[in-house]
């Protein structure tokens, strides 16, 4: 039961390819902390030298007090849950989670009792004496996991243990292993590219991209304050809405496309630093959910909209919503990777051109392909970024 | 300001101190390496490496141990049994490669062409005789070229061959020999022949139907340039098997009250300078002409074709 | 008309693959029935007659009490040969293999590539410089100087290779490193139990290529009380007045008897290959090819 602490952690490859680079993070003491970004962006590299797998090039990792840099991965009291799993499949699901308690010399009647309550807690009892070949997807992951609990460790970590399973068993399996976490009290840490994983599972998140680690809060916070583009159109599905702007004269105005829009006063008042972008380029962001169809100027909970147009072209039905997807003239952004290029991606079913925007609303909303709709946003959930450095602008 | 003076000494520390370690770190994972492979490095060094240097050094050296040049090489290949050796050997390989490509493909073609539970048993069969392959093979043969006993016995009369020394005259030797080889060794390669055959997508065959051609058009157009990779890969292996050739001559010239030469393959005219000659050098000479054609045969093999491995 | 051609070419391709068979399996089904049978029913009977049970006994007798049952003799130098060598062989090309494929080392690509040349060079090219070398140590004459040289198989190594590199991921071994296993413990507990058919081919392999070997321990056993089978057949062939009439009456050895010799030298080897059938061919493919 340990603290981890990753120092300034760095990883370079022989070839010079820096995967990781000066990576701090702190995962308390019973802690789940996800290690989230796209594919390649040096997250499971991370783990890995948390594992002792990947040498650490520079830095310093911690585990409680002890500097772990150079200890070897059986020395270093974690466990690991591997993607594919990672099973032995020459061993009996029993020996396979009392394998680690097996070399270090625990008594045998204690590994039988250890290995029994653990399959008990898991549902994995009548299962015990099969091989992993003969068992289905989740039940290999439960017998994963098993291996990973049993043996009380100060750390676990979990490499996507859930992105071989089908949609509706990730689904069960996530709130299954976010229990069995909190009921450990062990720290882990948890690498997914997985925006809804990261959101519904971690205590706290940590955005991840090309080595960088860019923001790391807890989910809500990132989703209603990310630093940076990326992370904004990273997190949430369907994705923020990004669209190129100018701010106008004295930054009371937005042209969005052809589009004139007049900021209230209220929008200066919450970020005085937008002045200092009059008349320049910038960045603006709206999330699907924020946007409705236009009605009046001030919405029920007294707070100011602003408003703009698009053409319908697509409307996704999913039963509890509709997706409504708009053209404007306006120019979309992406920030490289923002989108990950994974099924999870597509499942999310946006059909994404550039000036293309998407609004969630009610499934009773009456809009058909082909009109012009006045869509209208509060002006509170509206993010600016700088269109240079893609970091937003807060103040 | 307690707290942050230990850790800005312990910043360039941990550092300074991570650096040995890891050195260290990677010498252990180095080592656990090395130890995997020490058997089997001392075995490569001591009966692969060792006696190919132990043996080109005797190549370029006389009996005294002096220093010759390729003095060994010029003498052997001076020899009068040398170019006889070699031609005898490569008459042999022109029929036993001959018929390789065009017999074993041509089986393989046909295998694959036939229901696979039938071809299977076919396989089977042709491949079995590959058990008796070295001496066992042979003895089997001198059986079956000996007028006397053979089950062939009226076939080998349509030549006029009335008893074993007249079926096995010198001049029979390098067609008798690619029989022999061809009975032990054509069923392996029709196997492998057969399954390259196997990897060719079902849907490439349909396509090519599809397309109008038949059974031997789709072999000849479409199966056999797809799987000339393979039937280059056993035409090296077996060049290079060929060129070694030792125990059939050997066998048969037992056989043969003294008609066939003992020196009858480069391999045997070496076995005859170290033995009869005692001139190792002569024997290390031919040993190294062997050698080359053997690497030569590997290298075009590892380096030409992409068919192995090494990540 | 296409379907006449269909089954002209069905009917020609059955054609040829029945000569085939028969050229493939005539010779085995002659020499299994020839020691029912006397020397002289072999020269003037039908060929495929089955002769007498009390034929094959007299013949098995003569053949194995010949020069105080030499034949047995033989068979377990072979025996002694074959496995002395696959042993070693398998003790160092699993561990070999597995190494080149999971642990890094300087040399280790060098290694592997070396490794691939002396594959696929023929083994007989380095039985002379073998010998020599033997004779420079005197090491000619002594069953190490054929199990050693057997125990190098490199083919074995890069079966074990191959093995390694596609069929065990790397993080099965990590598991194994954070389940707290050492090195040792990694190959001995997770890596080995899993390369049980490789050991097996490898076994498979070195078996046919050991027991079948004429010119190594031809070379290197001048007694023939250290023979192995093979050569030990070019010795009966050498003396027996069925391919030597000068040797007259000396030695008992017929046609028959030589047919046992040949049997009880194939048997092993004929055995594996039914047992293994599947296996042998399997391996042949995975050795040659990466698909």
């Amino acid at each position: 039961m340990c603290p981890v602490t990753l120092e300034k952690l760095t990883k370079v490859y022989p070839n010079g390819y820096e995967a990781v680079h000066e990576f701090d993070l702190e995962v308390a003491d019973g802690e789940f902390m996800v290690l989230v970004g796209p594919s390649g962006c040096g997250k499971t590299t991370a783990m890995r030298m948390v594992a002792g797998l990947e040498q650490i090039s520079s830095g310093t990792l911690r585990i409680g007090d002890r500097i772990m840099n150079d200890v070897s991965p059986r020395d270093r009291d974690i466990a690991m849950v591997f993607q594919n799993y990672a099973l032995y499949p020459h061993m009996t699901v029993g020996e396979n989670i009392g394998f680690a308690l097996k070399m270090k010399h625990t008594p045998k009647q204690e590994i039988v009792n250890k290995v029994r309550d653990t399959a008990e807690i898991l549902g994995l009892t009548e299962w015990i004496d099969r091989k992993p070949g003969q068992l289905s997807g989740g039940q290999r992951q439960r017998v994963a996991m098993g291996r990973a609990i049993v043996r009380e460790p100060k750390v676990f970590l979990m490499d996507e243990p859930l992105s071989n399973l089908d949609a509706k068993l990730r689904v069960q399996m996530r709130a299954e292993v976010a229990r069995i976490q909190r009921r450990l009290g062990v720290a882990t840490i948890y690498v997914t590219h997985d925006q809804v994983e990261a959101m519904t599972m971690g205590d706290r998140v940590a955005v991840m991209r090309a080595g960088v680690l860019l923001q790391c809060d807890k989910p809500q916070r990132i989703y209603d304050s990310p630093v940076n583009i990326f992370v904004a159109g990273f997190m949430g599905s369907p994705s923020m809405n990004l669209f190129e702007a100018s701010l106008g004269e004295g930054a009371r105005s937005l042209r969005l496309g052809s589009q004139e829009i007049v900021l209230p006063a209220s929008v200066l008042a919450a970020r005085p630093s937008l002045v200092k972008y009059a008349n320049n380029e910038i960045v603006i962001g709206v999330r699907p959910e924020s946007l409705a169809m236009a009605g009046p100027k001030r919405s029920a909970s007294g707070n100011e909209t602003v408003q703009f147009e698009g053409d319908v072209d697509l409307i996704e039905a999913l039963g509890s919503e509709i997706l409504v997807h708009f053209s404007t003239d306006a120019h979309r952004v992406e920030a490289e990777g923002m989108y990950s290029d994974d099924a999870e991606g597509l499942e999310a079913g946006s059909i994404t051109r550039p000036g293309d925007g998407v609004a969630r609303m009610a499934p009773d909303t009456q809009v058909t392909i082909g009109s012009r709709i006045k869509l209208q946003m509060n002006t509170k959930r509206l993010y600016f970024f700088d269109a240079v450095t893609g970091l937003s602008i807060e103040e | 300001m307690q707290s942050v003076v230990p850790k800005r000494t312990s910043a360039p520390l941990g550092a300074t101190d991570s650096l040995n370690p890891k050195l260290r770190r990677k010498q252990r994972n180095g080592v656990a390496g090395y130890a995997f492979v020490s058997g089997y490095f001392v075995l490569l060094v001591l009966f692969g490496v060792l006696p190919a240097v132990y043996a080109i050094t005797l190549a370029f050296t006389s009996t005294g141990g002096h220093f010759v040049g390729l003095s060994n090489f010029v003498k052997t290949g001076e020899d009068f049994r040398f170019l006889p050796a070699f031609e005898h050997v490569g008459e042999y390989l022109l029929i036993w490669l001959g018929s390789l490509v065009v017999i074993v493909v041509g089986l393989a073609l046909m295998l694959h062409s036939i229901s696979r539970r039938v071809s299977s048993a076919f396989r089977f069969i042709f491949y079995l005789p590959g058990a008796l392959a070295g001496a066992a093979s042979v003895l089997v043969w001198l059986f079956m070229l000996d007028p006397t006993v053979s089950p062939w016995r009226e076939f080998l009369s349509l030549f006029g061959f009335k008893n074993l020394g007249q079926t096995i005259l010198p001049g029979h030797l390098p067609i008798i020999f690619a029989i022999i080889a061809f009975w032990a060794g054509a069923g392996g390669w029709i196997v492998v022949t057969y399954g390259a055959l196997n990897n060719i997508p079902n849907e490439l065959i349909e396509a090519a139907e599809l397309d109008g051609a038949g059974a031997i058009q789709t072999a000849l157009r479409v199966k056999l340039p797809l799987i000339k990779k393979w039937v280059t890969f056993m035409l090296i292996l077996a060049f290079a098997a060929g060129t070694q050739l030792f125990v059939e001559p050997q066998l048969v010239g037992e056989a043969s009250l003294g008609l066939i030469s003992p020196t009858w393959s480069p391999n045997e005219l070496a076995y005859y300078f170290a033995f009869q000659d005692n001139n190792f050098n002569y024997a290390a000479a031919i040993s190294v002409d062997l050698l080359v054609i053997g690497l030569l045969c590997a290298a075009v093999l590892v380096f030409r074709t992409k068919l192995f491995e090494v990540e | 008309m296409r379907l006449f051609n269909r089954i002209w070419s069905r009917t020609f391709a059955y054609v040829v693959l029945l000569g085939f068979t028969a050229f493939f399996v005539v010779p085995v089904i002659w020499l299994l029935l020839s020691p029912t049978k006397t020397d002289h029913e072999l020269v003037v009977g039908n060929p495929f007659a089955i002769g007498t049970l009390h034929n094959l006994s007299h013949a098995i007798h003569v053949m194995f009490t010949f020069e105080d049952y030499a034949l047995l003799n033989w068979l377990k130098n072979s025996a002694i040969y074959s496995f002395g060598g696959i042993v070693i062989a398998l003790a160092c090309s699993i561990p070999a293999g597995y190494g080149l494929a999971h642990t890094q080392f300087i040399g280790r690509r060098t290694l592997l590539g070396v490794t691939l040349f002396v594959m696929i060079m023929p083994a007989t090219a380095l039985v002379l410089p073998l010998f020599l070398e033997a004779n420079a140590v005197h090491a000619v004459g002594t069953p190490w100087s054929v199990i050693l040289p057997f125990s190098f198989f490199p083919f074995g190594v890069y079966l074990a290779y191959i093995f390694y590199s596609s069929s065990v991921p790397k993080d099965l071994l990590a598991a194994a490193r954070i389940d707290g296993c050492n090195e040792w413990n990694v190959f001995r507990r997770v890596a080995l139990p899993l390369a049980r058919p490789i050991i097996a081919l490898v076994t498979f392999f070195a078996f046919v290529a050991n027991w079948n070997n004429f010119f190594l321990p031809f070379v290197m056993l001048p007694n023939s009380t250290n023979y192995p089978l093979p050569v030990g057949l070019q010795d009966l062939l050498a003396a027996t007045p069925a391919f030597n009439p000068g040797q007259g009456g000396q030695v008992p050895i017929y046609r028959p008897e030589l047919a046992i010799a040949t049997i009880v030298a194939m048997a092993p080897v004929l055995i594996v290959f039914l047992f293994a059938q599947r296996s042998l061919v399997s391996g042949m493919l995975a050795g040659a090819t990466k698909e």
